[in-house]
């Protein structure tokens, strides 16, 4: 019995070994790159941060919560901008994630030319490289001439010759309420950034997609089953697990990118507080993190795992 | 027998009316021009880049610009060749360094990211679940704003003014990583588990059962990995010339103004160029791998 007992102990721990040996190599690198550098940044926001331009390096003076406060009670717009960043990545996420998914779908269909239309719906991922768009900007400014800023603005104004009060108003007679109204709007006037946001969702998909097992439609289509319900009852659960890898990408890209992570980037490189800085990032790093556990922890519960 | 013939009928109705759902050339042709007209939007600045760099210099500053170019040259491309000719380290240097940071950045991250996956999809070992929410809490962190701490650790590490501070960072990104795993966590323990008792060991397992079960994954991955690596212009890190990127050549020359317009034109071109085609190489390998996922049962 007990020698048996340690057998079964051995293959466990075995097992377990090998998992770590698997993982390691991530684990150091991660360790060493970026764990320190989140204790760093705790670190830096709980205290003033100077540097010593004479002899180099810098000090830490230890301050407690102070930063964190000054940061929700006196600073002049971060609570605000927090929240309305907050509020894009609400409006933006879904709107995404099935954007994608339908693109997506389009985009696994058989048709002449599929590559190079994937291809294009790529595009944005690789344009928002910095290189390329420095090179974009610099090509228009060189058409516009000095004028650039200028000649840019009059070209927004005469592309949206359409006058949106006027819509907004007559949807407002229609006494639908305001919130919803105001979610349609942000989303029309954003469909751009949208779509141009999805090249990785897209692509993320479409793997998803290609590994669904073409056995399982075949049966479907046996048992006799529509395209709804083919949709419903074999693509959806079998990519579900993906809707997931999408949101987070979704949340992560699209805080990376947002106002709140701009300001955090400007209090540092042009105002020099450091401190307050690395406070504003771990407030928002925080709540960020909650909202994605909370989403993920409720669609986990829903998602159908193929074993 | 009337029976029969009446169960029948209906029958075949449906499926010739689903044939014809499934394979019409209407819906074929709507598909079509649905994707074109999202298409056109973002393939515009492409098919602008494009003709820019084909444009001589007259065109390019023309005002209202036009879209496509009238008298198609290489002019902007020699005068590339001869500005770079002029520079300080030979424009080969800058080749050669991009594709040491692309290739290392985008095979190391993909080889590391699966390793890691592995485990945490599959095996069931102590921490897991604190690795894996790290892996989360990591990407949360703006990278412009841990640009102080990382810069203190490379250089702490010594790998200042190295390949390596470029190279090496970019293996652990947990992006990757969550997205092999949850790719990962879809093959049936079933097939892992018969490979076991086939004696195979883990890392040959690995090889030959997980990853090309999760080719589009990894694929998929590549491509992400292959673009934010061609894009690192190393401007923290690397600060002799001849270890900087072609990314880094490229900036200085669309820097340059009015003078080389030209050339800048050119340059944004080769830069779009390359990761599409890579892109490109991928998705259709993407595609190839339908034949091999009927392994999953």
């Amino acid at each position: 019995m007990n020698e048996n007992k340690k057998r079964k102990m051995t293959l466990a721990t075995k097992r377990s070994i090998v998992g770590l040996l698997f993982v390691s190599p991530w684990l150091i690198g991660f360790l060493v790159f970026y764990v320190r550098s989140l204790i760093m940044s705790v670190q830096f926001s709980l205290s003033t941060v100077s540097v010593n331009t004479a002899s180099g390096g810098y000090q830490l003076e230890f301050l407690g919560i102070k930063n964190f406060i000054y940061a929700f009670t006196e600073h002049a717009s971060f609570s605000q901008t927090l929240v309305t960043s907050l509020q894009d990545i609400l409006i933006d996420v879904p709107l995404i994630v099935f954007f994608s998914l339908f693109m997506a779908m389009l985009l696994n269909k058989k048709f002449t030319g599929r590559t190079l239309i994937r291809a294009i719906f790529f595009l944005p991922v690789i344009m928002n490289s910095e290189a390329i768009t420095s090179a974009i900007d610099a090509v228009r400014e060189l058409m516009m001439g000095g004028l650039s800023a200028t000649s840019g603005a009059m070209a927004d104004a005469a592309e949206s010759g359409v006058n949106m009060d006027y819509y907004i108003s007559l949807f407002k007679e229609l006494a639908l309420p305001d919130s919803l109204l105001d979610y349609i709007v942000g989303a029309v006037s954003r469909i751009n950034d949208i779509i141009s946001a999805s090249g990785v969702q897209i692509v993320i998909f479409i793997a998803a997609l290609q590994s669904i097992p073409s056995s399982l439609y075949e049966v479907a289509k046996i048992e006799g089953a529509t395209g709804y319900e083919t949709f419903w009852k074999v693509t959806f659960p079998m990519v579900m697990p993906h809707i997931i890898t999408n949101i987070v990408y979704t949340v992560v890209d699209s805080f990376v990118n947002s106002e709140i992570v701009d300001m955090a980037y400007e209090t540092a490189f042009r105002q020099q507080n450091w401190g307050l800085s690395a406070a504003m990032s771990l407030i928002t790093t925080t709540i960020v993190c909650l909202i994605l556990g909370i989403v993920c922890g409720f669609i986990q519960k829903r998602t159908f795992y193929y074993n | 027998m009337a029976d029969k013939a009446e169960y029948k009928k209906p029958k075949r109705v449906n499926y010739k009316k689903q044939k014809q759902l499934n394979r019409s050339k209407a819906g074929n042709g709507l598909l079509f021009f649905l994707m074109f007209i999202c298409g056109i939007f973002m393939a515009l600045p492409l098919i602008m880049i494009v003709n820019n760099a084909l444009k001589p210099l007259d065109e390019i500053f023309q005002y209202p610009p036009k879209i496509f170019v009238k008298n198609p040259t290489t002019e902007n491309f020699s005068d590339l060749f001869i500005l770079m000719n002029d520079s300080w380290v030979p424009f080969s240097r800058y080749i050669l360094n991009t594709i040491l940071i692309t290739a290392g950045g985008t095979v190391g991250h993909v080889i590391v990211a699966s390793f890691a996956a592995y485990p945490l999809a599959k095996h069931n070992f102590p921490g897991k679940k604190i690795i894996f929410s790290l892996v989360v809490l990591s990407m949360m962190f703006s990278y412009n704003v841990t640009q102080i701490p990382n810069y203190m650790i490379v250089t702490w590490l010594g790998m200042n003014n190295t390949y390596l501070a470029v190279i090496l960072p970019p293996w652990q990104y947990g992006m990757g990583l969550y997205l092999m795993k949850q790719f990962m966590e879809q093959i049936p323990n079933s097939l892992l588990e018969s490979a076991r008792l086939d004696g195979a060991s883990e890392i040959k397992t690995f090889w030959t059962m997980v990853m090309p079960n999760v080719k589009p994954a990894w694929l998929t991955l590549a491509i992400f990995q292959f673009q934010q690596m061609w894009a690192q212009t190393g401007n923290q890190f690397l600060r002799s010339e001849e270890l900087k990127p072609l990314q880094y050549a490229l900036q200085q020359i669309t820097a340059g103004g009015t003078a080389r317009a030209g050339a800048a034109a050119a340059v944004s071109f080769v830069i779009a160029a390359i990761p599409i085609a890579f892109f490109l190489i991928c998705q259709s390998n993407v595609i190839e791998t339908m034949t091999t996922s009927g392994m999953k049962d």
